[in-house]
């Protein structure tokens, strides 16, 4: 591996090995990562601090910085499974008490976002260090619509972003996320998705979010949204079913520990007449599918949003909270095809961005509506457990 | 004495007694009644000859029919002593519904062996009885096996063309087009049609007129497709291809599905 900075010969072995932080940089492109080298040269400058990453280093890279060098490899727009095992092995080897992972992107992030990062773990004994993004006004809609309030009703975590490209992370969470990372390289999952807060809550751990302020985060190379939000819901389904046992006992929820960032309110004249199109092309084609999912309260709750216009269109709260159990429920089951039974949810997810953006238009702080929402999960989650272990019972 | 009163007796009946007129309907009614005797006797001699195969064929079925009950409790109550699901789970982190775990899979599975096992045996118990000392050739055992094959195949088509259908249909939907709901039954007649041919051709039931019509209704199929996509069909499918490459080029950059305000809606 190549160091950036030649240690003197007379430093100590120990003291060339240990780091209290380590960062590891993900494999990103070129500028990038001179920007986040820049920036963490500004940040931590006082700090005894190694780098990993998997690029090259650049010709003008900051001297001061003591940097390891991994084989480059592609950039992903996820943290994958081989990212999570490199930091810990980089942190168990340096003995680090903090593990930063920085995604592509990162080097739009503030030196304030990266300390914050640092220090929730380092001084705030936190195991799992989460960054809240400001994001523009209707973006990062999956994590607003399903993500968020999944996570927040069934593990009882108020993380906004239950799944980052960048995270702090003590040894004990490190090591906790490079063996379920290990499990899923074994069972040949390379591009599986891991939840850190998920396994955070499983194991106990303390968390933390910090506000990490606008950031520039990467789009999937296959931006479709029928593959992305299959992707990722998919993901979320699974390790929630394999985590039943855990998340069936009551748990308390966390308590706000962060200020609700408002976006700037935007004007509602969004492309909605388009989604509410899809979604009623969806009512009249896949009604059939549905009723396989659905119980019939639902779905005669979906036909009547089927018949609104386009600028009243609103789906409630409680219905897309039941929607999103219910087809978690047939997702465990097996009730249809798991590709067929995400297709399938992908009109009805239009639909709630069509109602969140008429909301949002109406004068409701789109914070404000997400919470609502999330509210509104947590609320249902008795009939999550109740069908869950009575899955026959279609009543509730 | 007596021999010639019984001769004179004779010629006096003889003489009294005319030839009876009918003498060859006699003949005729125990002609018919000895051939339909002689039919007879050979359906019972065949229904003899094949009645210890369909009894032995019965009770193979039913003996495997109960050592797979018999199996598949035992399975059943071992597996759950050994907390099988629960190492399963485990190891693959998934949890099973009571309908679906490992242990409820390996009990039905080893009972529907055994029955097939038994339908195996009883078949070959039925071929044996029925082959020995019969005159008759026996050629229903072939294609019985021939229409197992075409009920099997059958099946797998069907599964297929639903899959597929189901597939074809989320896909059009979400591809928002208008004609999602056409195009599935079309893909679902295409491979019934195909299957039913192959069936049929299994079957040996038919022979060339069958392929011959498969051919001509498959092609026509696809050709009316075809037709119906290139000729009559022109506005709708420009109109559909239109609107297909614009939502194509909003999905391929997500930021780009703007508002008329300016603002981008971005699903991740």
């Amino acid at each position: 591996m190549a160091t950036a900075n030649p240690i003197p010969d007379e430093t100590s072995v120990a003291e060339r090995a240990t780091a209290d932080l380590v960062v590891y940089v993900t494999a990103m492109a070129a500028e990038q990562f001179k920007g986040v080298l820049v920036n963490l040269e500004a940040t931590f400058s006082a700090e005894n601090m190694i780098v990993a990453s998997e690029n090259e280093l650049p010709a003008d890279a900051p001297t001061s910085l003591r940097i390891m060098l991994s084989p480059p490899a592609n950039p992903n727009w996820m943290l994958r499974p081989a990212d999570f095992v490199a930091a810990a092995q980089h942190g168990q080897e340096h003995e680090a008490k903090a593990i930063l992972i920085l995604g592509p992107g990162a080097d739009s992030l503030s030196s304030a976002a990266l300390r914050g990062l640092a220090d929730a773990v380092l001084s705030a004994s936190i195991d799992l260090a989460v960054p809240q993004y400001t994001l523009p006004p209707h973006a990062g809609l999956i994590n607003s619509a399903i993500l968020y309030p999944l996570t927040r009703a069934v593990f009882a975590s108020r993380i906004r972003f239950p799944i980052t490209i960048d995270l702090g992370l003590s040894p004990r969470m490190a090591e906790r996320l490079a063996n379920v990372a290990q499990r899923a390289a074994a069972l040949n999952q390379g591009d599986a998705l891991l939840w850190p807060v998920n396994e955070a809550v499983a194991a106990g751990f303390a968390m933390d979010e910090v506000d990490a302020g606008p950031r520039t985060v990467p789009q999937p190379s296959d931006p479709d949204i029928n593959s992305i939000l299959a992707l990722i819901t998919g993901s979320l389904f699974a390790d929630i079913e394999a985590k039943a046992a855990l998340w069936q006992r009551p748990r308390r929820a966390q308590p706000f520990r962060r200020a609700v960032i408002e976006n700037a309110q935007m004007d509602g004249n969004a492309d909605v007449a388009r989604m509410v199109a899809a979604f009623r092309l969806a009512t009249a084609n896949l009604q059939e599918i549905w009723s396989l999912v659905l119980p019939p309260n639902s779905l005669l709750m979906l036909k009547r949003c089927s018949v609104l216009e386009p600028a009243d269109f609103r789906m409630p709260d409680n219905l897309w909270a039941r929607i999103v159990f219910d087809f978690l429920i047939a997702y465990r089951l097996r009730t249809i095809n798991r590709g067929h039974l995400l297709g399938a949810l992908i009109p009805l997810y239009l639909a709630w961005v069509a109602s969140h953006i008429n909301v949002t238009a109406s004068g409701t702080p789109a914070e404000r509506h997400i919470e609502a929402v999330a509210a509104a999960f947590e609320a249902d989650k008795p009939y999550l457990v109740a069908r869950w272990r009575w899955p026959d019972r279609f009543n509730s | 004495m007596q021999s010639l009163i019984e001769n004179v007796m004779l010629q006096a009946n003889q003489k009294l007694a005319p030839l009876p007129v009918y003498t060859d309907d006699a003949s005729i009614w125990h002609h018919m009644s000895d051939a339909l005797h002689q039919s007879l006797f050979r359906v019972l001699t065949l229904l003899i000859a094949v009645l210890p195969g369909i009894l032995a064929f019965f009770v193979a079925l039913l003996i495997f029919t109960l050592v797979g009950v018999v199996a598949s409790w035992i399975l059943r109550r071992c597996l759950t002593w050994a907390k099988f699901d629960l190492r399963i789970a485990r190891k693959s982190g998934t949890d099973w519904t009571p309908a679906t775990s490992p242990t409820e899979i390996i009990a039905r599975a080893s009972f529907w062996i055994c029955v097939l096992l038994g339908l195996i045996i009883g078949v070959s118990a039925f071929d044996t009885s029925y082959a020995t000392g019969t005159p008759l050739p026996i050629s229903l055992l072939p294609y019985l096996t021939h229409a197992v094959g075409a009920v099997l195949l059958l099946v797998a088509g069907i599964l297929i063309a639903r899959f597929l259908a189901r597939s074809v249909l989320i896909s059009a939907v979400n591809a928002q087009l208008q004609y999602a709901r056409f195009l599935s039954l079309g893909v679902k007649w295409l491979v019934l049609v195909l299957t039913a041919a192959m069936v049929l051709d299994h079957l040996q039931v038919g022979g060339d007129i069958v392929e011959l019509a498969f051919g001509i209704l498959f092609g026509g199929i696809v050709l009316t497709l075809a037709l119906a996509v290139g000729l009559g069909s022109r506005d709708l499918v420009s109109r559909s291809l239109e609107s297909h490459v614009e939502h194509t080029g909003e999905r391929t950059h997500i930021p780009e599905e703007t508002t008329s305000a300016g603002s981008p809606i971005r699903h991740f």
